[in-house]
C-alpha cells in the first residue's frame, strides 16, 4: 500500500530524514518509535504533504507517486493524518467542517454528497461510538476542547473519512487512561484487512491497546531497527540509548 | 475642474413654492463645496469626488421609470415587507401582524429638514429627496415577524442619483426587526443617497440589518441618525458586501439613561469594492452602553475603512463603551484603514477600543486541506468563520439561520 524508498527531507536547509525505507501492506499496523528529534513528526508531515519540505526519494501509495498529489488529493485518495496538536479554528462550526470534509472526499471518490439530515444521522452514530458528546459537534472546531476531546475528534474524522492508510502522530500524548482506551477501541474497530496504520509514538503505552505487527525505531532520520511487538517492551526497559 | 453633475429642483414634481426655495437653498449650499474629496476630514479615506469623476458622466437627478409590481420575495423565511422601487413605496404587506398597530405611509418631505448642515451628502439629499417611507409602531406592540424593506431599482439609472429619506419611529415598549434589503444586480453605475432617521421611545427595541443581495455597480451612501430614549436599544448588523462603493454613516444619540446600541459588521470585499463604515456614538446621558464590532475581509484590490468615534458628555457617568475592529487581509493589493477616536468628558467611564489586522492562518488552511478540502474551500471556510462570529449574539434562531445563509453567500461571492 505504501512503499517509501530512500526518503530524504530537508527543512530550512536542515536534513531531517536521511534515507528512510518503509513498506506497509494492507492489514498491517506499523509503529514508529524513537527519541525526540529523530524525525517522527517530519515523516508524518511529509506524508500529509505539508509545505516547506524539500523531498528526495520515492513515496508510492497504491501505485501513485505521492509527490504528484496535492494535500487534499492525498486525503481524498485515502491518506489520513491524525495530528499531534489538532488546530483550534475559531468561527468554524465542527459539524459544518466535518460535512464539508466528508463531502469533498465523497465527491472526489465519485460518491454522492450527503445532505444535511443524512449527514447528521451518520455523525451522531459515529460520535456515540467514541463517547463524544453531541454538543461538541455544534461548537467551534476544537476551540476550548480538552486534549482528550481534540484527539477523539481526530479519530472521529478518521472513522468518517474511511481512509486506507491512517497515520496517528502521537495520538496518545495528553490522553488519560480512559480516553486512551476509547481512542484505541476506535482504531481497533476500524482496523480490517484492507486498511493499514502507521502509529507514531514515544511510548509503549498505546501499543498495549493497539497491537502492532511491526515496530521500527527511528533515530537521526533513519530506521535503525525493526522488530515485532516485543521490541516495544524491550525499549521500554532499556531505552533508545542502548540500541546500536 | 469641470463639474460632473447637473441637478435641477424643477425636475421634482408637486413642490410648493416655499419648498422649492428651501430646497434650492440646500442645493446652493451643496454647490459651494460639491462632492467631498479627501481634503475633507470625514472623507479622507473615501475620495468621493475622485471616485465619481472616474466612474460617472454628468450625474443628474431626473428619473422616469415604470415600476414593476412584481419582485422576488425571499422564500422560507416568514416576514412582512415594504417594497420600494427607486425609493418609492410600491406595495406593503403586514399580514403577520395586527395592522392597526402599524402606521406606514410615504415619507412626508416636510418632516425632517436637514439633519447635518456640514455634510454635503445630506444637504444634497435635502435638496433632491423624493420618495421613502415613514413607519411608526404603536406603544407596546412587538412585531411577530421581521420586516424586510426590499430596495429595488429600475434598469435605466445610468449616471443618475436617487435621494430619499425614511423615518422609523418605535413608540414606548415596541419591538421591531427591520431588514434593509438591497436587491439589485445593476450593471449601470448609479448613486443612492439616503437618510434614515430613527426614534426609539422608552424601552423600544430595534434590530436593523443592512443586506446587499448581489454584486452591483451601485455607489451607495447612507446616513443613519438614531435618537434613543431611556432603556431603549438599537442593534445594527451590516452585511452589505457586493457594492462597488458603499459608505454608511451611523450617528447614535444615547439621550436617556440605560439606552444602548450595538453595531456589528461582517464584510467580505472583493475586486475593487470599497466600503466605509463611519460611526459616531454620542453618550449624552449616564449609564448607557455602546458596543461595536467591525469585521472586514479584504480580497483582491478591495479597500475597507472603519472610522469610529465615541463621544462621552460630561454628564454621561458610568458609560460603558467598547469598539473593536478586526481585518483579515487576504491579498497584498488590498487595504484596510481604521481610525478609532474617543472623546471623553466624564470621569467615571469604561471605554475601550482595539484594532487588529492579519492574514489567513496557513496552519489552519493546511489542517483543513488534510481533510480533503481544497485550498479555495478551506480559505472560504476560514473567512466565513471569521465573519460569522458577529452573528453569535442573535438569539432568534430563524433570523440567525437566515443571516448565516446571507453571509455564506457573500463569502462565496454571491
Amino acid at each position: 500500500m505504501l512503499k517509501i524508498t530512500n526518503l530524504k527531507a530537508t527543512i530550512n536547509e536542515k536534513l531531517i530524514l536521511k534515507g528512510l525505507d518503509l513498506d506497509i501492506k494492507p492489514g498491517e499496523v506499523h509503529a514508529i518509535m524513537g527519541p525526540n528529534g529523530s524525525g517522527k513528526s517530519t515523516l508524518a508531515n511529509v506524508l500529509s504533504g505539508k509545505y516547506g519540505y524539500e523531498i528526495e526519494g520515492e513515496i508510492i501509495f497504491n501505485g501513485m507517486d505521492l509527490n504528484d498529489l496535492k494535500i487534499e488529493e492525498r486525503a481524498q485518495k485515502g491518506i489520513f493524518l491524525a495530528f499531534q496538536y489538532p488546530l483550534e479554528i475559531p468561527g468554524v462550526n465542527t459539524n459544518n467542517f466535518l460535512r464539508t470534509s466528508l463531502n469533498s472526499v465523497r465527491k472526489a471518490r465519485g460518491e454522492k454528497e450527503l445532505d444535511t439530515l443524512t449527514f447528521l444521522k451518520l455523525i451522531k452514530e459515529k460520535a456515540k461510538e467514541l463517547n463524544i458528546d453531541e454538543k461538541f459537534l455544534s461548537r467551534q472546531l476544537n476551540v476550548g476542547f480538552s486534549g482528550g476531546e481534540k484527539k477523539k475528534n481526530e479519530i472521529l474524522q478518521m472513522k468518517l473519512l474511511e481512509p486506507k492508510l491512517s497515520i496517528l502522530d502521537e495520538t496518545d500524548s495528553g490522553l488519560d487512561i480512559d480516553a486512551l482506551r476509547i481512542v484505541a477501541d476506535g482504531v481497533n474497530s476500524y482496523k480490517n484487512k484492507k486498511n493499514a496504520f502507521l502509529i507514531i509514538t514515544h511510548y509503549q503505552r498505546l501499543l498495549d491497546y493497539i497491537k502492532p505487527d511491526f515496530i521500527h525505531v527511528l533515530s537521526a532520520g533513519r530506521i535503525i531497527k525493526t522488530g515485532n511487538a516485543d521490541l516495544g517492551e524491550q525499549l521500554e526497559k532499556t531505552g533508545y540509548a542502548n540500541l546500536s | 475642474m469641470k463639474q460632473n453633475y447637473d441637478f435641477d429642483i424643477e425636475k421634482i414634481k408637486n413642490l410648493s413654492q416655499e419648498e422649492k426655495v428651501s430646497r434650492q437653498n440646500n442645493l446652493d449650499l451643496f454647490y459651494d463645496t460639491g462632492f467631498p474629496s479627501k481634503q475633507v476630514e470625514d472623507w479622507k479615506f473615501t475620495d468621493l469626488n475622485l471616485i465619481l469623476n472616474k466612474n460617472f458622466e454628468k450625474i443628474s437627478n431626473e428619473v422616469h421609470f415604470e415600476a414593476s409590481k412584481k419582485f422576488k420575495a425571499i422564500e422560507n423565511f416568514e416576514h412582512n415587507f415594504i417594497f420600494l422601487t427607486n425609493g418609492k413605496i410600491i406595495s406593503t404587506n403586514f399580514d403577520h401582524e395586527d395592522k392597526s398597530k402599524i402606521l406606514i405611509k410615504d415619507f412626508n418631505q416636510e418632516e425632517v429638514k436637514n439633519i447635518n448642515p456640514s455634510n454635503a451628502l445630506t444637504l444634497l439629499n435635502s435638496a433632491l429627496s423624493s420618495g421613502g417611507f415613514s413607519l411608526e409602531i404603536t406603544k407596546d406592540y412587538k412585531l411577530k415577524k421581521p420586516l424586510i424593506v426590499y430596495n429595488c431599482f429600475s434598469q435605466d439609472l445610468k449616471n443618475k442619483i436617487l435621494n430619499y429619506k425614511n423615518s422609523i419611529k418605535l413608540n414606548e415598549g415596541s419591538k421591531l426587526t427591520l431588514i434593509d434589503y438591497s436587491d439589485n444586480n445593476n450593471q449601470n453605475n448609479f448613486i443612492k443617497n439616503t437618510v434614515d432617521t430613527i426614534f426609539l421611545d422608552k424601552n423600544a427595541v430595534l434590530k436593523n440589518v443592512l443586506i446587499q443581495n448581489s454584486e452591483s455597480n451601485g455607489h451607495f451612501y447612507k446616513y443613519i441618525k438614531g435618537s434613543l430614549e431611556g432603556g431603549s436599544s438599537y442593534e445594527n448588523y451590516i452585511l452589505s458586501s457586493g457594492l462597488k462603493l458603499n459608505k454608511i454613516e451611523i450617528e447614535i444619540n444615547l439621550n436617556k439613561d440605560n439606552s444602548s446600541c450595538s453595531i456589528y459588521s461582517a464584510l467580505n470585499l472583493l475586486e475593487e469594492q470599497h466600503q466605509e463604515i463611519k460611526t459616531r456614538i454620542n453618550h449624552n446621558s449616564p449609564n448607557c452602553k455602546s458596543y461595536q464590532k467591525i469585521k472586514n475581509v479584504l480580497n483582491d484590490k478591495s479597500k475597507g475603512i472603519y472610522q469610529g468615534k465615541i463621544f462621552v458628555e460630561k454628564v454621561a457617568q458610568k458609560t460603558d463603551a467598547y469598539q473593536l475592529s478586526k481585518a483579515l487581509i487576504v491579498s497584498d493589493n488590498a487595504e484596510f484603514d481604521a481610525k478609532p477616536e474617543l472623546e471623553i468628558y466624564a470621569d467615571d467611564v469604561k471605554c475601550s477600543h482595539g484594532s487588529t489586522s492579519g492574514s489567513i492562518d496557513s496552519d489552519a488552511v493546511h489542517y483543513l486541506m488534510t481533510r480533503g478540502i481544497s485550498k479555495k474551500e478551506a480559505v472560504k471556510l476560514l473567512i466565513n468563520g471569521f465573519l460569522n462570529e458577529v452573528l453569535e449574539k442573535i438569539t432568534n434562531n430563524e433570523l440567525k439561520i437566515f443571516l448565516e445563509k446571507i453571509l455564506e453567500r457573500q463569502v462565496n461571492g454571491h
